[in-house]
């Protein structure tokens, strides 16, 4: 395998004969991404990430908005169940910094309004070299060196202020759209965190180099070649199709050493087509060894998550998983509506819910009983300053609330969605405590769908979906 | 874990590929709220009657309701009161799997995507989720009748120029 390296050639005839891509202008600041790195849920570049384990990809508060606090969530783009909120994937993260740092900049700049106004964060990205070197630092510097590395401010940046001043600095950046040359240069040798032969480099290349992305970017955390049918983990970390499996219990990464919840991921389609772009020789070579081994017939074909047979599969998993999980049988008694383990993402916690008595933040730091017996020293999801001096609370679901929480939003639900009732309406009849409580449940309802639908219609229609029935 | 405004920006994006690309017949603009601005999280449509079925030749005016929850939820979809259609309430209310929530809704189903699903009920109506009594029960015992009633509809909705 080569250096590895895409010449400036290369990039040209990667974005004028990219067959099947079809690139989005960003009208402001005309820097065009590619459509296959557009979220769905917001229709922007991605911005932080998200693989879920059926291949699709989100933002972070995309996928974070869309997912349910009361029961499992369904993927944004197939429906596909998952219970696991997944951690960022930071390989397509600093990826899609690279190849749209102006656009992903901007996408960084807005986030951070937005979570300025909401009070709640998502994890800010460090390096260990980033983080050891700021421990060490007097606090002044440590200013200045969070100044020097904005976009990677690490986990330890957290309070406003800080992230304050890590928005004044990019924002002073805005304008002209011109990052400081120190800059660039670290955000290189971030974005390798293994080779150092990219810091070295003088300081002239360092600009171009930052544009391009070499397989260094893009490699196995096993294997170490060129990502090759790639599957994001619930950890975040990336790995070939083959080099996972085949699996006989539960994955454990092998980098951070996490339990991967709930089978084998597929294959996240839209970053394989784009290193079968990217990369077309290696691609190939790496397709070539790999078909090339014996490798198991299950592998053959990538698992991947088309959208019809994702339809197939929703529909028989709507059996399976709902039966898998015990908590249905019972839910009021065990679920915390609306609370998520930080440490495995599991959301919401089902069983033993554990709070930190120390975290500060308004989000909180919760951890499930499982994640909990195992001291997992994860950081937060929401960028808390947690640590293992925290002690911790046992924290009894509110039965009350959530049989209360389960009524209302069971009727709203049937309420605002008009439903096609022809195969969902037994399962969901039988989930729905509803039926059982009719006459309290209604009143209930329709207080707090009074008070809540400003639409006088939500009423009628609620009717109206109760003597369809 | 409050909302949060993804709505409008979604909104924005959802305007701006629809200006870039839309099926032919279509219409669909956000509202203009009292002060002249754009409204947003109000967007007028039409859908024309599919050509080829009883539908054809009519335009009919539907409005998206858009939730500050949007996309997690769906948009309210209506019809006129008293639309005549087995799969929409009374009120004006559509029906459909896909804009159901706990059903077929996915963050990723577009504007674009829910007219023209809703075009497509139109000609075909779901009978084993009925939402109407007039509709529903000319569409299973009179299916003569039914087609005139949906013709004359059809004529009610001239295209606006």
């Amino acid at each position: 395998m080569g250096g590895g390296k895409v010449t400036d050639d290369a990039v040209m005839n990667f974005a004028v004969t990219g067959k099947d891509h079809h690139f989005l202008v960003d009208a402001d600041l005309e820097e065009e991404f590619s459509v296959s790195f557009r979220c769905s849920v917001c229709l922007d570049l991605l911005y932080k990430p998200i693989v879920l384990s059926c291949g699709h990809i989100s933002c972070f508060w995309c996928v974070h908005k869309s997912m349910s606090g009361l029961r499992e969530s369904n993927c944004p783009i197939c429906r596909h169940p998952y219970n696991h909120f997944p951690t960022i994937c930071q390989m397509l993260h600093f990826l899609l910094f690279k190849l749209y740092p102006i656009v992903y900049t901007r996408r960084e700049e807005q986030t951070l309004e937005e979570e300025m106004e909401t009070g709640l964060f998502s994890p800010q990205f460090g390096y260990k070299e980033c983080n050891s070197d700021l421990q060490h630092h007097h606090p002044r510097d440590r200013k200045h060196a969070l100044d020097s590395c904005f976009f990677r401010n690490g986990e330890f940046c957290a309070s406003t202020q800080q992230i304050e001043s890590v928005k004044s600095v990019s924002m002073i950046q805005a304008p002209t759209m011109s990052i400081p040359n120190k800059v660039r240069d670290e955000n290189c040798c971030m974005i390798k965190p293994g080779s150092v032969e990219e810091s070295n480099l003088p300081e002239d290349k360092s600009n171009r180099n930052c544009k391009q992305v070499s397989i260094a970017d893009v490699q196995c955390s096993t294997c170490k070649q060129l990502l090759f049918h790639p599957v994001v983990l619930n950890c975040g970390h990336v790995y070939c199709e083959t080099c996972i499996g085949p699996v006989n219990e539960m994955l454990t990464c092998q980098v951070c050493q996490s339990l991967h919840p709930r089978g084998f991921p597929k294959v996240c389609l839209e970053f394989d087509h784009f290193l079968e772009e990217y990369f077309p020789t290696e691609y190939a070579m790496r397709k070539e060894a790999v078909q090339a081994k014996q490798v198991p017939v299950k592998f053959q074909h990538p698992i991947t998550c088309s959208t019809k047979a994702s339809e197939k599969s929703f529909q028989s998993s709507l059996v399976t998983t709902r039966e898998n999980l015990s908590w249905r049988a019972d839910p009021p008694s065990k679920v915390h509506v609306g609370f998520g383990c930080d440490s495995c993402g599991v959301f919401p916690i089902v069983g033993d819910r554990y709070k930190c008595k120390d975290c500060v933040e308004e989000i909180g730091f919760d951890l499930c009983g499982d994640c909990y017996n195992t001291c997992s020293k994860r950081p937060g999801r929401f960028n808390q300053q947690h640590t293992s001096e925290h002690k911790f609370e046992l924290v009894k679901p509110n039965i009350i609330h959530n049989i209360m929480l389960r009524l209302v939003t069971g009727q709203l639900d049937s309420a605002s969605a008009f439903a096609n009732h022809d195969d969902a309406s037994g399962i969901s009849e039988n989930e729905s405590p509803a039926p059982i409580l009719s006459s309290d449940a209604q009143d209930i309802s329709r207080n707090s769908s009074a008070s809540a639908a400003t639409n006088p219609d939500s009423a009628e229609d609620e009717n109206e979906t109760q003597t369809t029935r | 874990m409050s909302g949060g405004g993804i709505a409008r920006g979604r909104l924005a994006e959802e305007r701006k590929s629809w200006r870039k690309n839309h099926p032919h017949g279509f219409v669909a603009k956000p509202d203009n709220a009292q002060d002249g601005s754009l409204d947003l999280m109000v967007w007028k449509c039409i859908i024309p009657g599919k050509p080829g079925t009883d539908w054809e030749g009519g335009f009919f005016p539907l409005t998206l309701h858009f939730s500050e929850d949007y996309p997690s939820k769906p948009p309210k979809c209506k019809f006129p009161q008293g639309f005549f259609h087995p799969n929409v309430y009374p009120s004006g209310t559509v029906c459909l799997s896909i804009l159901n929530e706990d059903y077929g809704w996915r963050p990723a189903i577009t504007v674009k995507q829910i007219l023209v699903g809703i075009q497509d009920l139109l000609d075909q109506p779901n009978p084993s989720d009925p939402a109407q009594t007039d509709g529903y029960q000319l569409f299973v015992q009179d299916p003569t009748e039914y087609r005139r009633r949906v013709r004359q509809q059809a004529k009610q909705y001239p295209p606006t120029l």
